[in-house]
């Protein structure tokens, strides 16, 4: 890839998968800085700058959850079967990665259990924008996902109405088995992700609400928190 | 009996491809008479997760019990999704060598 090559705006809307206006909006509110030429009026963007933006996962998907801002088209999966496709992507990339041989299912499942687990929660029910956003960097050993659903508290409240806060809500959600099918059917996909980070070399971040998890290196002990700032869904990030 | 569960798909991780192949397999499920087993070959498949799991062999160990024999398999998520499994179901799959 040329680095320095300078790209039209229409060019670089086309790499994003967002439209010319929104680079216009992010140009002026200082998101993703556009060139110009000797003073001139017109936006180009270097293919640097744009894979600069594109790594950023974190930025991005927390941006979206916190002001619904649009999506590059590459990191939206508006429905499962689009999540579903891209997951399978990522699964065979990390099949060809040799310091992930022996754990490249358990990650691909676990990921898989957190992006099924917003459309299941959340279908015919979401509240702005369906979908989720689902993004990775392999090379980083990062996955990141997030969907502006319900979230953590709102859905298990329906099988334990004495859930109090968000922080109960995730502690619950990572911990306990919740037996008996009615009338939530879900529910177990975070004691999964939780086992399988707690014995293998991943670590997760998840937040829904104000409650922030952290199951990491060195102890791998689950530490709850709560934020300052409340977000809607869910968003997780994966590190291995 | 024996199921190849690489004929589902070697990516099985969504509740709802789970119930559409539960559905599927009805047809097949019919032909198991009686008093035979019936077993589950994970071969071929590279990545499972407990929806998938729960949707398919959760109602099978409901319904068959010990005539459902899992075959052993050394994927890891295998083992881990069947280990959730139990702990959810309370029940212990059975497995054949």
């Amino acid at each position: 890839m040329d680095e320095n090559k300078l790209l039209r705006i229409k060019e670089a809307a086309e790499i994003l998968g967002v439209s010319i206006d929104t680079l216009r909006r992010w140009d002026k509110s200082g998101k993703l800085v556009a060139i110009r030429k000797d003073g001139g009026v017109h936006r180009y963007y270097s293919e640097k700058d744009l894979e600069v933006f594109k790594s950023d996962l974190t930025k991005i998907a927390y941006e979206w959850l916190e002001t619904k801002s649009e999506l590059p088209a590459t990191f939206y999966c508006s429905n499962s079967a689009v999540f579903q496709a891209r997951l399978i992507t990522m699964q065979n990339q990390l099949a060809q990665m040799p310091r992930v041989s022996n754990i490249f299912s358990l990650i691909v499942a676990i990921a898989g259990e957190i992006g099924n687990n917003s459309f299941d929660h959340n279908l015919g029910k979401w509240p702005d924008v369906p979908g989720i956003f689902f993004g990775y960097n392999l090379e980083k050993g990062m996955i990141v996902l997030a969907d502006r659903g319900l979230g953590v508290l709102y859905t298990l409240k329906r099988v334990r109405p004495e859930l109090q806060n968000h922080t109960e809500a995730v502690k619950v959600a990572f911990t306990e088995i919740i037996t008996g099918r009615a009338p939530e059917e879900r529910g177990n996909g975070l004691k999964f992700v939780r086992e399988i980070v707690e014995k293998n070399p991943i670590s997760i971040f998840f937040r829904s609400g104000d409650a922030e998890l952290r199951l990491a290196n060195p102890d791998k002990e689950l530490r709850i928190t709560r934020s300052h700032l409340t977000t809607p869904g869910c968003l997780a990030i994966i590190e291995f | 009996m024996k199921i190849e569960l690489k004929k589902f798909g070697t990516t099985l991780i969504s509740r709802q491809a789970g119930r559409e192949s539960f559905a599927a397999f009805q047809s097949t499920l019919s032909e198991l008479k009686p008093n035979e087993n019936l077993e589950i070959d994970f071969d071929g498949v590279i990545t499972f997760s407990p929806s998938w799991g729960d949707e398919f062999l959760t109602p099978l160990l409901m319904q068959l019990g010990d005539r459902l024999m899992l075959l052993p398999s050394d994927n890891p998520s295998v083992k881990a999704t069947l280990d959730i499994l139990e702990q959810i179901s309370k029940r212990r799959f059975k497995t054949s060598s």
